[in-house]
């Protein structure tokens, strides 16, 4: 069991974690709010494209990100629209957006910059070590050399927790996912609750895109998110749609992988150890976690006869 | 209710405008060859003669062999005056139809980039026994209009094997650790890519006997995120160069290779320019070369069905130029050894040796 004292195994863990945890905490919010998201992937790949190519556009990072948040946010609305104001089918719909999301990114990498991909100048967001973490024993093996966007992931989680089970909003946009009638006779306003749960959600599904394309790397590959919205959405639901259960299962999830990788190479052949993460999925939601029990409006369009 | 059926029209709508995104592509390339078939003006039946090209999933943009084909019928379209086409395939299951799609247009030749496509063109190069197929990478001989590019990569593979064995032995090199560790990232475990890691293997063993390989498969050519993190891995574990053969997954590894100091080789293209200062050197792979000259001879009417190998001999597989920060004298020992494997008298195994 030496390799569980690599550091190597538990960096590569939380490293592995932010493009699941990210869009599995978008999914929650937009879910929470009841609408049904299954469109993680295509915001992903929308949010690392933007973020690739405003980084390299403007030679600032920063700016790329701000660029995949903006446009993150822009999908999602359009997601939104379709799915509250018209009340469109939310599977149906999400997986229209992972569909286009491929394709739109794929003909603007080879349209915009050729088949060569991005450029390698493009810059990324800077790794931060911080002393005070790095020197304390196991913890600093997590934070070995990681991405700025590690921090910002494990500050937005509690920052999510917070929001929704602390606040007034975060009560109110969970009211609406679970009774939209009886929170619309209260007053409230159950379309704009939606909308700010699916945005959200779209914002930060963008940024685990981000993570791929300019956090560990400087460059935007076609489906370089290959299926991770997917197991975002496996996440999310194991992790019972709360922002700590996310992670949790986010970190599990990228402990299979990170453990797969570090396996390679002894007795366990290759091709069992990368089925480990969605072997894990599958037992996770066939019940190993207990009952998850979706928002009770969660996917039922909310539509008033006036 | 008026919104449902505005519901079911954008959907509708989303899922044609995703079409048109996929065809705007493939036109898009079209339009680009039909124009520089044009530039060159060819004799009448050149300008007939049609060529598709369809990717394996890597796509175009994988820096690597799909690239390299595009390359090579770029070279036909505006050299022979040949009219290209090409298709990227996004799953597997588009082989077959994007084969077919192409065969049926009357194209006279169809090109599949990649053994992962053996079992589509055996199927549909039946049944289309008049329209000329080749195949990179995987030898299917029973074939009349069948030819297949077989590239002797464990050669090229040997090479910079031997030139990352020597490397790592050298001190005061900056980056080189002295921990004689190196490691190797497959794409999958296929014989395109173990051939060029068996000739690794057997290369860098030859110039140092007691070196250590850490060899990894990230089981996928497209995944970045995993090509970076296991040559991080690899690197914690004392690697100091590292030699991805997984397409778009490799630029991951030479991006953290680049991250940590440490140097790089890569693989089918000269890929120095993802990072200059840590490519070293490149396993070479003249899918580009193998591809035009295929469509020459098909054009002029010398197809020849069966396997045609490329290697070190004619140049099919080689080495890029090393960077400056290879000694001289190891550039020597490489072409040495260079020499002795186009004389026969070093012969390099496509197996990965046991106990690997």
């Amino acid at each position: 069991m030496s390799f569980l004292a690599s550091p190597q195994l538990w960096a590569g863990t939380l490293s592995l974690a932010v493009p699941l945890a990210l869009p599995a905490l978008g999914g929650t919010f937009s879910e929470r709010t009841g609408v049904v998201n299954i469109a993680m992937e295509g915001i992903m790949l929308i949010g690392a494209f933007f973020a690739a190519a405003c980084s390299h556009w403007t030679g600032s990072a920063w700016l790329g990100l701000l660029a995949a948040m903006v446009a993150g946010a822009l999908i999602a609305w359009v997601f939104a629209w379709a799915a509250i104001r018209l009340a469109a089918d939310q599977v149906v719909l999400g997986m229209a957006i992972n569909i286009f999301g491929a394709g739109i990114t794929a003909f603007l990498l080879n349209t915009i910059f050729g088949y060569n991909g991005t450029p390698t100048s493009t810059p990324s967001l800077p790794n931060i070590t911080i002393p005070a973490i790095a020197n304390v024993p196991v913890l600093g093996w997590f934070f070995h050399q990681q991405s700025v966007l590690v921090y910002v992931m494990l500050a937005l989680v509690i920052a999510a927790h917070y929001f929704l089970f602390h606040t007034r909003l975060g009560l109110r946009m969970r009211a609406v996912g679970e009774n939209p009638l009886a929170a619309d006779t209260l007053g409230l306003n159950v379309w704009r609750l939606r909308y700010t749960g699916v945005i959200i959600g779209g914002v930060l599904s963008a940024i685990g895109g981000a993570y791929l394309s300019i956090g560990i790397l400087n460059s935007f590959d076609v489906n370089m998110t290959n299926g991770r919205g997917y197991i975002a959405l496996a996440a999310m639901i194991f992790g019972k749609w709360t922002p700590y259960g996310a992670f949790g299962a986010a970190m599990l999830f990228a402990f299979a992988t990170s453990l797969a990788d570090v396996l390679q190479g002894n007795v366990i052949p290759t091709d069992l150890l990368s089925m480990l993460p969605y072997a894990l999925t599958v037992l996770a939601l066939a019940g190993l976690v207990g009952r998850s029990t979706a928002p009770a409006a969660d996917g039922i369009p909310y539509t008033l006869e006036r | 209710m008026s919104t449902r059926k505005w519901a079911v029209g954008l959907g509708a709508m989303v899922a044609l405008s995703t079409l048109v995104v996929g065809c705007g592509a493939a036109t898009n390339n079209t339009a680009g060859g039909t124009k520089t078939a044009n530039g060159t003006g060819g004799n009448p039946s050149a300008t007939t003669f049609k060529v598709g090209l369809v990717t394996d999933t890597g796509g175009l943009n994988d820096h690597s062999f799909n690239h390299l084909a595009y390359v090579g019928l770029q070279k036909a379209e505006s050299q022979l005056g040949v009219k290209g086409e090409v298709v990227q395939s996004q799953a597997a299951s588009d082989y077959v139809p994007e084969l077919t799609r192409f065969a049926q247009n009357g194209d006279n030749l169809v090109i599949a980039v990649g053994f992962l496509m053996q079992q589509a063109v055996e199927q549909v190069s039946k049944e289309y026994p008049n329209t000329k197929f080749l195949i990179i990478d995987d030898p299917i001989t029973d074939r009349p209009n069948v030819v297949s590019a077989i590239f002797d990569t464990q050669q090229c593979g040997y090479l910079v094997g031997a030139m990352a064995g020597l490397m790592q032995k050298q001190h005061g090199i900056k980056g080189i650790n002295g921990q004689n560790v190196l490691g190797v990232i497959g794409g999958q475990n296929i014989p395109p890519v173990t051939s060029y890691i068996a000739g690794f293997y057997q290369g860098a063993q030859k110039v140092d006997p007691g070196v250590k390989i850490i060899l990894n498969y990230a089981n996928s050519f497209t995944d970045q995120a995993t090509g970076q993190q296991l040559a991080k891995d690899e690197i914690a574990k004392g690697a100091d160069i590292i030699f991805p053969v997984a397409g778009g997954t490799g630029t991951g590894s030479i991006n953290a290779a680049k991250a940590a100091g440490v140097y790089a080789i890569g693989v089918d293209a000269n890929q120095n320019y993802l990072a200059p200062q840590t490519v070293i050197t490149s396993a070479l792979k003249a899918v580009d070369t193998a591809t035009y000259d295929v469509i020459k001879e098909a054009q002029q009417g010398k197809f020849k069905s069966g396997v045609q190998t490329f290697d070190l001999s004619n140049n099919g597989v080689g080495i890029a130029p090393p960077t400056s920060t290879v000694p001289q004298s190891i550039v020597q020992q490489v072409n040495q050894l260079a020499t002795q494997i186009k004389s026969g008298a070093i012969t390099v195994s496509p197996n990965i040796p046991t106990g690997k």
